[in-house]
């Protein structure tokens, strides 16, 4: 489907070639998406934003938002293995379904990289890349939340992405709690820890039983001298 | 029937199950197992290790699948150790696995980046001009343009660009500002070379071969302990961990072993169970504190004390009673004790001044060679004067006596006399300074007067100016530490419980430790080296060597080392773990990293000074040279303390960077024209006043440094002491400096330096190399995307262990990433183009100070003349810098950069004052690298094209990983020291280490003597050693283990010998104290920054999982009683701030904390969940954020034996710890998450 390459190169770095394919661009959303369609707006909206700034002021504004940091990172094995070492072998398999579809990734780039991941739906059948894009669908959604709240109208690509996986109202990825929201309160929560008190009377697993031994050497030592 | 048939041959029943049934035998399909074991199937392992500043070197298999790294984990395979030794592995701790995964990560640089704002004016530009110079002119020369990019410096902006692109940029800035300015505007910062060694040489190697500077990082680091260079002429060497297995006795001195040696801490707790009993010092509740049979807890900042003390308990019950024949024989052949010291009078009192010389005496003792360099003692036998072998003098000008045999210059045995007591002919009153009473409003004082005389044993003696009295460094020794020699004097102590310095009951009150514990741990330390023969070993750590006067903890803890004879004894001695991490192949590396192959000297630059200099933090000294001179100076020095910097750089003391006001480019074709050799003519100018050097104008437009790289190094995130003032001056953005400076305060005024409107933004291009977004990439120009750790060959060395170690490319570099070789390869390839038409071959100016090591070390004996004064002749190379003129051909910089230049096969190779002949390794490397065919400058020679050609050169060329370069050394010094000392390497002579035997092992080097220890099958490595037991003199004026320092300025200073001082006053808090309320209470506390728990060592705590494990954040540690005070509960918010700057964090309010000192773990990147300061306005903060680096001028002496200048061996030091800062819990927690005012793109 051509739409995905359209998705992949809108959200890949912006470049003079990107902006000289805009009206190109335009024309793939307007076949591939009913015009009425919200998300079909919201990628026009998108493609006028490229269009209309200089090239270099959308590069910062690219960067800033994608260049930095986990919370936007287009590498989707960053959201749910982090700096695991559960992402090299997650990042081989992925690299064997590219494989097996006769594709070898760029070696420059990571193949959980999503305009690479997307660039590659475009080249499979409709119904496989629909399964695989609903595979995936909790990071995009997560990656959607965090653009809209941010008012980035980059939001528009992993909206129209899971307009096409038929799962527009996909929740995100469980995040730990908290995670994207920056207030004091929100802090303060992730922070907080219950206070300990020791002894075994307040172990939870052994509530009411209690420890006789235990107590006694307590009170012992606590015993005037 | 036989039983015979009934028994089965060739067939076993089969039998469904057994062992009464618990077990059965099945015959499935096993193939579900496959999944496990393609699961940790992998196409190859390839060992690489973490190039952190950890002192590590931990051995990792990394695991690559389809070109991805799958996992790692620790390898085993070290070399085993002796029998009776524990085995080095497993080697890596917890944090250098989690930190593995930066690989992968979305903190990493991945592709070359540009700030905006400067990318729009160089597109700009570069349609204006196709010249990429005139470009770059176009820019930096417009006040408007510059000013536009430079004040964005850390607020973002940046984009991503081409490494054809930022090549161009950066050679068209490098080529500009040499042809402007001259080549000595451009600098490099780089650390600790030994973890890895090849991209450190990468960037060094290109900067030397343009001319540009080369910053240190050790005394900067505060790592530096300046009591070494004092001591023992050596910069650190030190034993290897293994060897505290050999101890019986440890003290675990401000060093926190368990946390930050982790990987090596297993030796400390092994010992234990051998017997060996261990003493923790450290004023917190650390980690190593739970190891200590006994846990001495100290005021922060007091150790000199505590220190002094013991040695008035070991003194006062060995040394003054003769208890120990091991000690007194020790301290009569390895230390300076034995040595006569001429007593002045002054102001009527007698005071210890300089070392006799030979010199002093009409016929100079029969010395015609350094007479003024060689000291003097009296032979026990004769009682006759007698001029020692191994003093300095006898190091240069004549070959083989310099050695610590028993004798004296005529070859006679002389068995030196210790104590001028019982062969005195008087004895006398002697003054020593007193610190001790000092007041300061945090830390305790005594009430002892500022001078104490104390009575010992004295001798006169006829010299050429007449009779003088002298006594010898043994008795002034003792009585400094206040030892009763039973003369009956009133100032020394009859009991340990007489309150006089330095007694146990004296030193209770400042530190706070009782007696009793001194006593014992004295007695312990003192009973084990006498029946061990020096087993007694400090572990000490940089933690009580970031205090201005840093040199007294040392020095105190030195002292009780050399007193019982400790140091050079397997299982003893100084065991100094910071920072410097022993580039152990240092004499196979130096010719690469400083192009010594293509030029001699390289520039290099102490960058404490610098950047005192450079971020004018001078501007805003708050410490007058009155408060720290000794109340016995000989007359009241004058100045401020960069006056003293200045002075020391005039007199080719200290290095300069930029040199001279005039560009040295210029300079050299002025003085063609005028007919003159360029050394001689700008002598001239100087000496005339027509030519200044730029040390004496900072703010001056032709003094500013104008371009820096920054590789391997976090320079503002994490080691820029006085952060705030670098982001002011040496940048121009956006920063929270608090306090004004002089000028603005109207204090007094430097003597030696113009004072005009302070310069912002001397920079003109900050480029930095990393591979994470640090906090040093966010303020640069131009960031670009290095190799990981697993990217890249290189090679990398410990302190803590013998073993070389390789970095591996395990997969090629992600993304847009490039090693440090490729990316400075590359520049150099781009400025060899750009440059033409502005540059062509040229002749460079290369001042460099009074090298240590060399002959110049023989600079001013005595008291130092100031040329610039008309006090003395201008002599370059002995009264004021060396100068060199060295022809730089600038089209061919790439091409020598990729070849090993003539100079090892003309000049030869060497390190630490002695050379030899290379040709052969040459030779070697030409067979193993290639040599280059193209026609040209480097036609013939060996080729440097790959990281790995740079590794073998430098394998082939050191002693320690070429057996036969080894023994070549070994002979080099046997004819400095007439001694035979070749076997030390023989065994090993045909022993070469190729990169691929390091990949296949780490490999245990050879014995050199570059080093001071031995890596042998018998021994531990142990520094010291060979001076000990092969009779090497330590590279000091007296080629002994000096613990009297007699340069005019140590004196001046007080620290000819060591004492007790207790911090300074930095006057940061009084200014901010209640005038910026926020309504909450505020309380002063010691600023302290130790070493942490969540990141590997001082880098790296934006990981994730590190954060998880800590507070995800910032944080500070509090006492509960000062957290009470201020209303403070765990986990609040809480802003430190003074007149430097601000910093917020979260309080963890501990009871491992005293009252008194807030502690911060260095290096919380400002880039992580950092808030609005409510004192600046701006972000956060970082730990730096409220400290100003001072200097000292006892650092800045130079041209005097071991006191002379070496890149990261002397000079003035970062410190910190003196800070304190107003604590108060935060009321606004505001995270700034909206675009800066004014900061919208153009």
């Amino acid at each position: 489907m051509m739409i995905f390459k359209a998705l992949s190169a809108l959200l890949d770095y912006p470049s003079a070639d990107l902006q000289a394919m805009l009206p190109e661009l335009r024309a793939i959303v307007d076949r591939a998406m009913p015009a009425n369609a919200t998300e079909a707006g919201n990628l026009m909206a998108l493609i006028d934003e490229l269009g209309s700034a200089e090239l270099m002021a959308v590069q910062e504004r690219y960067c800033e938002l994608f260049d930095r940091g986990r919370s936007l990172s287009l590498h989707l094995f960053e959201h749910v293995h982090g700096d695991s070492r559960d992402r090299g072998p997650a990042m081989i398999d992925l690299i064997e379904l590219y494989r097996r579809h006769g594709f070898e990734p760029h070696p420059r780039e990571l193949p959980d990289y999503l305009p690479l991941f997307v660039e590659f739906l475009s080249q499979v059948e409709t119904k496989e890349a629909r399964n695989l894009l609903t595979d995936a669908a909790p990071i995009i959604a997560l990656l959607r939340d965090r653009l809209a709240k941010r008012g980035s109208a980059y939001a528009a690509v992993p909206a129209a992405l899971l307009a096409i996986a038929g799962g527009a109202s996909v929740s995100p990825v469980a995040q730990a709690p908290g995670a994207d929201d920056d207030s004091f309160e929100a802090l303060d929560r992730a922070w907080e820890e219950a206070a300990v008190t020791f002894g075994p009377e307040n172990d939870p697993m052994r509530a009411g039983t209690g420890c006789d031994k235990a107590a006694s050497w307590v009170a012992r030592i606590n015993a005037p001298r | 029937m036989s039983r015979f048939l009934d028994r089965l041959t060739y067939l076993r029943k089969v039998v469904g199950d057994f062992s009464n049934g618990h077990g059965v035998v099945t015959t499935e399909d096993r193939g579900w197992e496959d999944a496990y074991r393609n699961r940790w199937a992998h196409d190859r392992i390839v060992r690489s290790t973490h190039g952190a500043n950890c002192t590590g070197s931990c051995s990792w298999k990394i695991y690559v699948k389809g070109g991805i790294v799958t996992w790692e984990t620790q390898q085993t395979d070290y070399p085993r150790t002796r029998p009776d030794l524990p085995n080095h592995e497993p080697r890596g701790c917890s944090r250098g696995a989690s930190y593995s995964w930066y690989l992968y990560s979305a903190n990493r640089v991945k592709y070359p980046m540009v700030r905006g704002r400067l990318l729009r004016l160089w597109r700009a530009a570069k349609t204006q001009q196709r010249d990429p110079v005139a470009a770059w002119r176009s820019i930096v020369e417009d006040p408007a343009k510059a000013q536009s990019y430079k004040s964005m410096r850390g607020v973002g902006g940046l984009v991503r660009s081409t490494w054809d692109e930022v090549n161009e940029i950066i050679a068209a800035a490098n080529a500009f500002t040499v042809k402007t300015y001259g080549p000595d505007r451009i600098i490099g910062f780089s650390p600790i070379p030994a973890m890895s060694m090849v991209s450190y040489a990468a960037g060094s190697r290109y900067l030397s071969l343009i001319g540009g500077v080369s910053m240190s990082f050790y005394d900067w680091y505060c790592d530096l302990p300046p009591s070494s260079p004092q001591t023992w002429g050596e910069q650190t060497d030190v034993p290897e961990s293994a060897d505290w297995y050999n101890s019986t006795f440890l003290m675990l001195w401000g060093s926190n072993v368990p946390q930050t040696r982790t990987p090596d801490a297993h030796f400390m707790t092994e010992v234990r169970y051998k017997g060996a009993k261990v003493a923790v010092v450290t004023p917190d509740y650390s980690e190593a504190s739970k190891f200590a049979d006994l846990w001495l807890h100290p005021k922060q900042g007091t150790d000199a004390a505590l220190a002094m003390a013991m040695g008035h308990v070991i003194l006062s019950e060995y040394h003054a009673k003769g208890k120990s024949a091991y000690f007194e024989d020790y301290c009569r052949r390895y230390t300076d004790m034995p040595f006569l010291v001429r007593l002045v009078e002054r102001d009527g009192r007698l005071v210890p001044d300089r070392f006799l010389r030979a010199s002093d005496f009409a016929d100079k003792l029969g010395q015609a060679n350094n007479a003024d360099w060689k000291t003097v003692a009296i032979d026990e036998a004769t009682g006759q004067l007698a001029v020692p072998l191994g003093s300095v003098g006898f190091r240069w000008g004549e070959q083989g006596k310099w050695n610590l045999e028993a004798r004296d210059a005529t070859g006679a045995e002389a068995k030196l006399r210790l104590s001028l007591a019982g062969a005195s002919d008087d004895v006398r009153a002697v003054a020593f300074p007193y610190f001790g009473g000092i007041k300061h409003e945090h830390f305790p004082h005594s009430e002892h007067p500022d001078i104490i005389e104390r009575r010992i044993p004295v001798k006169t003696i006829a010299t050429k100016d007449g009779n003088v009295q002298v006594a010898a460094v043994f008795d002034l020794f003792l009585a400094n530490y206040g030892v009763d020699r039973g003369i009956g004097d009133v100032n020394t102590a009859g009991s340990f419980d007489d309150d006089l310095p330095y007694t146990p009951a004296w030193q209770e009150k400042i530190t706070g430790v009782a007696r009793e514990q001194v006593i014992a741990v004295a007695r312990a330390f003192a009973d084990n080296a006498d029946k061990t023969k020096g087993k007694s070993m400090v572990i000490l750590g940089a933690a009580i060597n970031h205090w201005y006067h840093a040199d007294m903890n040392y020095r105190g803890i030195i002292n009780l080392l050399v007193m019982c004879g400790c140091v050079g004894q397997s299982g003893g001695g100084w065991s100094h773990y910071v920072g410097q991490e022993k580039l152990r192949p240092q004499c196979g590396w130096l010719p690469l990293a400083f192009a010594l192959d293509w030029h001699r000297p390289p520039r290099q630059q102490n960058s404490t000074s610098f950047f005192y200099a450079h971020t004018s933090q001078w501007r805003h000294e708050t410490i007058g040279v009155d408060e720290i001179l000794s109340p016995l100076a000989p007359r009241r020095l004058s100045g401020s303390l960069i006056d003293f910097n200045v002075r020391a750089e005039r007199m080719g003391w200290l290095p300069s960077a930029p040199q001279l006001e005039v560009n040295p480019l210029k300079l050299t074709r002025d003085a063609a024209a005028a007919g003159k050799e360029a050394g001689p003519y700008a002598t001239q100018l100087l000496k005339s006043g027509e030519l200044r050097m730029s040390c004496e104008d900072p703010d001056n437009p032709a003094n500013f440094p104008r371009n820096m790289f920054v590789w391997r190094s976090n320079l503002l995130g994490s080691s820029g002491k006085g952060h705030e003032y670098f982001l002011k001056y040496l940048l121009g953005t956006q920063h929270g400096v608090q306090g004004k400076d002089l000028g603005e305060e109207g204090g007094k005024k430097p003597e030696e330096v113009v004072w005009r409107k302070a310069a912002q933004g001397k920079l003109d291009l900050l480029v930095t190399l990393d591979f994470r977004m640090s906090t040093t990439c966010m303020y640069s120009d131009i960031v670009l995307p290095t190799a990981t750790w697993y990217e890249k060959h290189d090679m990398n060395t410990s302190d803590m262990h013998p073993f070389i170690h390789p970095l591996s490319a395990a997969v090629d570099p992600v993304w847009e990433a490039r090693s440090d070789w490729e990316i400075f390869k590359g520049i150099a390839r781009t400025f060899s183009d750009v440059c033409r038409g502005h540059l062509g071959v040229e002749k460079d100016l290369v001042l460099t100070p009074l090298m240590h090591d060399t002959p110049a070390e023989l600079g001013q004996a005595f008291e130092p003349k100031d040329w610039r004064k008309g006090e003395i002749e201008p002599i370059p190379g002995k009264t004021m810098p060396q100068m060199t003129v060295i022809e730089r051909d600038y089209p061919n910089t790439y091409r020598k950069f990729t070849a090993l230049g003539p100079l090892m096969r003309k000049v030869g190779n060497g390190g630490k004052g002695i050379s030899w002949n290379t040709e052969h390794e040459v030779d070697f490397l030409g067979r193993l690298n290639g040599t280059v065919t193209e026609p040209g400058v480097t036609q013939g020679m060996p080729r440097i094209e790959s990281d790995i050609d740079a590794a073998e050169v430098i394998l082939a060329l050191a002693p320690e990983t070429n057996g036969e370069v080894a023994v070549k050394s070994w002979a080099a010094l046997g004819k400095a020291t007439g001694r035979e000392h070749t076997h030390l390497a023989r065994p090993r002579e045909d022993d070469k280490l190729r990169f691929r035997d390091l990949q296949a092992q780490p490999r245990k080097i050879i014995s050199s003597p570059t080093w001071s220890g031995l890596e042998s099958e018998h021994v531990s490595y142990n520094a010291g050693y060979t001076n000990v037991h092969e009779l090497i003199p330590w590279r000091t004026l007296t080629g002994r283990q000096q613990l009297y320092q007699d340069h005019p300025w140590m004196l001046a200073f007080g620290e000819g010998l060591c004492l007790y001082r207790p911090p300074v006053d930095t006057k940061a808090t009084a200014p901010m104290r209640g005038t910026r309320s926020n309504g909450q209470p505020e309380i002063l506390l010691n600023f302290i920054t130790p070493h942490q728990k969540w990141g590997i060592h001082s880098t790296y705590t934006d990981n994730l999982m590190m954060l998880t494990l800590s507070r995800g954040g910032p944080i500070v540690w509090l006492s509960e009683t000062d957290a009470k005070k201020i209303g403070v509960e765990d986990n609040d918010w809480v802003e430190a701030f003074n007149v430097n700057g601000a910093l917020v964090a979260r309080a963890v309010v501990s009871q491992r904390v005293n009252p008194g000192m807030i502690l911060m773990y260095h290096a919380q990147e400002k880039i992580v969940n950092v808030p609005g300061s409510e004192i600046t306005g701006a972000r956060g903060g970082i730990h730096n954020s409220v400290t100003r680096a001072t200097v000292k001028p006892t650092h800045m002496i130079g041209g005097y034996a071991q006191q002379s200048y070496g890149f990261n061996y002397y000079g003035t030091i970062g410190t910190n710890r003196d800070e304190f800062v107003v604590v108060r819990k935060m009321v606004n927690v505001d995270w700034l998450d909206r675009p800066l005012a004014g900061a919208a793109a153009e």
